[in-house]
């Protein structure tokens, strides 16, 4: 296969005056990692937003294999094959923890209403396919064990791990993590980076990752693109990005010394341990 | 998946219409056994019971699975009950000379009023789609205003009708689509047979509820209910929520239109604009409410408490609206998910929940 799996090229968004995502650019090979940063309200999430079609960019293209994506409903996004994880967890708080997986392989069914109403031996085989599904993906995350119960019940962590599972029953070919890590412990952001680095072969998918947490991004991607104020202002490996004087001017302000940097550095790795 | 061979396609194929098969044997046995055992009265009010049944569970398809809030059920009742009435009674007019009841049972009346009744449904559905893909576009409140708007515009286009043609003769004379504005106005649509029995109204709850059942535990139910719980999230997993949405919606009118006709043609009962008017309309979600908003279980069993209980206390019955209201607010202090939630009654006994499947 050759160009890349995900394009975007050049999206940008404004909220009346103010450029939201401007020009924003991004392309993404299979398997690929690829971390997305910046400090608060720099954007990333709109950026993702955009991606995942809840915004129309105002200019720009997004293309998957090709396909253009933008100016599709989110819906039609998803089947596409990208697949998104929310900040702000939103699961299906009511619904077990398997059906909230379950409710995410609907892609898979391809029977009818009627076919469900009659009980047809496809609906059958259907659902019973979607429920190996969902197990295997629920078992992966280690939540086998609650798949009985509300979602509402399980632990935070839980609960973030269940978005992902719930994302990865879509079968995305581009899977979009916002902030998976947020809120978690130490030892629990080490389970989850060691669980997002064996994607990307599992499941023969691209990962896209905003996240806060620079221990967990640097560890993990082969590049990063750094937002602030809606623009981009460094794409690198890991290693050159942490140099980048713009990049810890945008996290630290304006004056911050070079020890700030061995600081910035030795935090991550911290956060790591 | 290939199919496999002998008994085990059988069997599935047997489990697929072994609930139906009960239900028809159960409302033959009400039909034959119990009701001419228990009177005519508990009769008429097995018959009610059964037609709220209907009402509550499909109202809960969108109201209770989807998240969604209509107000305006009467009206696609009313939608189902005048087309069936008008079907049975001018085609029994053009057919036999006269609206009396054709026929006993199966007879040749009771296939037309099966075909009305399938007809109102018809009908009732495709207005549920014309009220449904306009509002249901958009996210929050829109629906409950649109559905209200509805059922007060259908009641007062009703009110206007002319008077029902009252001999054959007439009714020959007159051009068929013009047949449709004579369904009585104000005073009601009064001469249609009587064809509900405790049969048709078996069946029908039977049909409601095994559709009802089989949505929840299957992956167009859960769209639903995902909808409900998050249509943000929902959406975000590639399910196209306008489209499931309008599906509910269109479920849930067509089986208020089957409703109506059965109300229609019920002894004891007039169609008329005023009993299909919002106060009905408020019934219904009442029932839901109570029963659990997503409870098949719970909107059934709550449809017959609140049937039976206005009988019960016979002498209060002016006080009715004051008693639900108050019943009302019990429930949303003391449990607010209703009476059994999202759950079945069957999952009482249960100590935990097996995902909403079996």
């Amino acid at each position: 296969m050759s160009g890349p799996l995900l394009s975007v090229e050049s999206i940008s968004l404004a909220f009346g005056g103010l450029k939201a995502v401007n020009a924003f650019s991004l392309s993404l090979g299979r398997r690929q990692l690829w971390g997305l940063i910046g400090p608060n309200g720099a954007g990333k999430t709109t950026a993702f937003n955009l991606l995942t079609g809840v915004y129309r960019p105002d200019s720009g293209t997004v293309s998957l294999e090709g396909r253009r994506l933008n100016g599709l409903p989110p819906h039609e996004i998803t089947a596409a094959g990208l697949a998104r994880t929310f900040q702000n967890i939103r699961l299906f708080p009511d619904l077990s923890v398997l059906d909230n997986v379950r409710v995410a392989c609907h892609l898979d069914a391809r029977h009818g209403l009627l076919a469900a109403l009659l009980r047809t031996p496809r609906h059958l085989a259907e659902e019973k396919a979607m429920e190996e599904r969902s197990r295997a993906l629920l078992s992966l995350f280690g939540l086998e064990e609650r798949a009985d119960d509300d979602a509402r019940n399980l632990p935070y962590g839980d609960q973030r791990r269940l978005e992902m599972a719930r994302a990865l029953a879509t079968a995305p070919k581009v899977l979009l993590l916002d902030e998976p890590a947020a809120g978690m412990n130490p030892r629990e952001k080490d389970e989850l980076t060691d669980l997002i680095r064996g994607l990307p072969a599992r499941f023969d998918i691209a990962v896209l990752l905003i996240e806060h947490d620079m221990g967990v991004v640097m560890d993990l991607v082969e590049g990063i693109t750094v937002l602030d104020h809606g623009e981009t202002i460094a794409v690198g490996a890991p290693a050159a990005i942490r140099r980048d004087p713009k990049v810890i001017e945008a996290y630290l302000g304006t004056g911050a010394v070079d020890e700030a940097v061995d600081e910035a550095v030795d935090e991550a790795v911290e956060g790591r341990a | 998946m290939e199919a496999r061979p002998g008994p085990s396609a059988a069997v599935t194929a047997l489990r697929g219409v072994l609930p139906f098969l009960v239900g028809a044997f159960a409302s033959l046995l009400l039909h034959f056994v119990v009701a001419p055992a228990s009177g005519p009265f508990a009769t008429k009010l097995v018959m009610d019971a059964g037609i709220n049944v209907i009402l509550a569970v499909s109202l809960n398809l969108v109201n209770g699975f989807t998240g969604q809030f209509s107000i305006g059920h009467a009206g696609f009742m009313a939608v189902g009950g005048y087309t069936a009435g008008l079907v049975t009674y001018y085609g029994s007019m053009l057919l036999w000379g006269s609206p009396a009841a054709h026929g006993g049972f199966l007879g040749g009346g009771e296939l037309l009023f099966l075909a009305a009744c399938l007809a109102g449904a018809a009908v009732a559905a495709l207005a549920g789609l014309l009220v449904g893909l306009p509002s249901l576009r958009l996210r929050g409140d829109y629906l409950a205003i649109v559905t209200l708007g509805f059922g007060e515009i259908l009641r007062v286009l009703l009110q206007r009708t002319g008077d029902v043609l009252p001999t054959a003769a007439e009714v020959r004379r007159t051009p068929l689509p013009e047949l449709a504005t004579h369904v009585g106005g104000a005073l009601g649509f009064t001469g249609i047979p009587f064809y509900t029995s405790p049969f048709w109204v078996g069946i029908f709850v039977t049909v409601m509820l095994v559709v009802a059942y089989r949505l929840k535990s299957g992956s167009h139910g859960r769209s639903f209910l995902a909808i409900r719980e998050d249509e943000v999230a929902a959406e975000a997993m590639g399910i196209p929520t306008t489209r499931v949405k309008v599906t509910a919606f269109v479920l849930s009118a067509l089986f208020a239109g089957l409703a109506g006709g059965l109300f229609a043609h019920l002894v004891g009962t007039t169609l008329n604009p005023r009993e299909l008017g919002f106060q009905k309309s408020f019934d219904v979600v009442i029932m839901v409410v109570l029963g659990g908003m997503g409870s098949i279980s719970g909107a059934a069993i709550a449809a017959v408490i609140l049937t039976l209980l206005p009988e019960l206390l016979r002498s209060f019955s002016e006080y009715r609206m004051i008693l639900y209201a108050a019943l009302l607010v019990v429930v949303m202090i003391v449990r607010p998910q209703g009476l059994l939630g999202l759950g079945e009654i069957w999952d009482v006994w249960r100590p935990r929940r097996k995902g909403t499947g079996r």
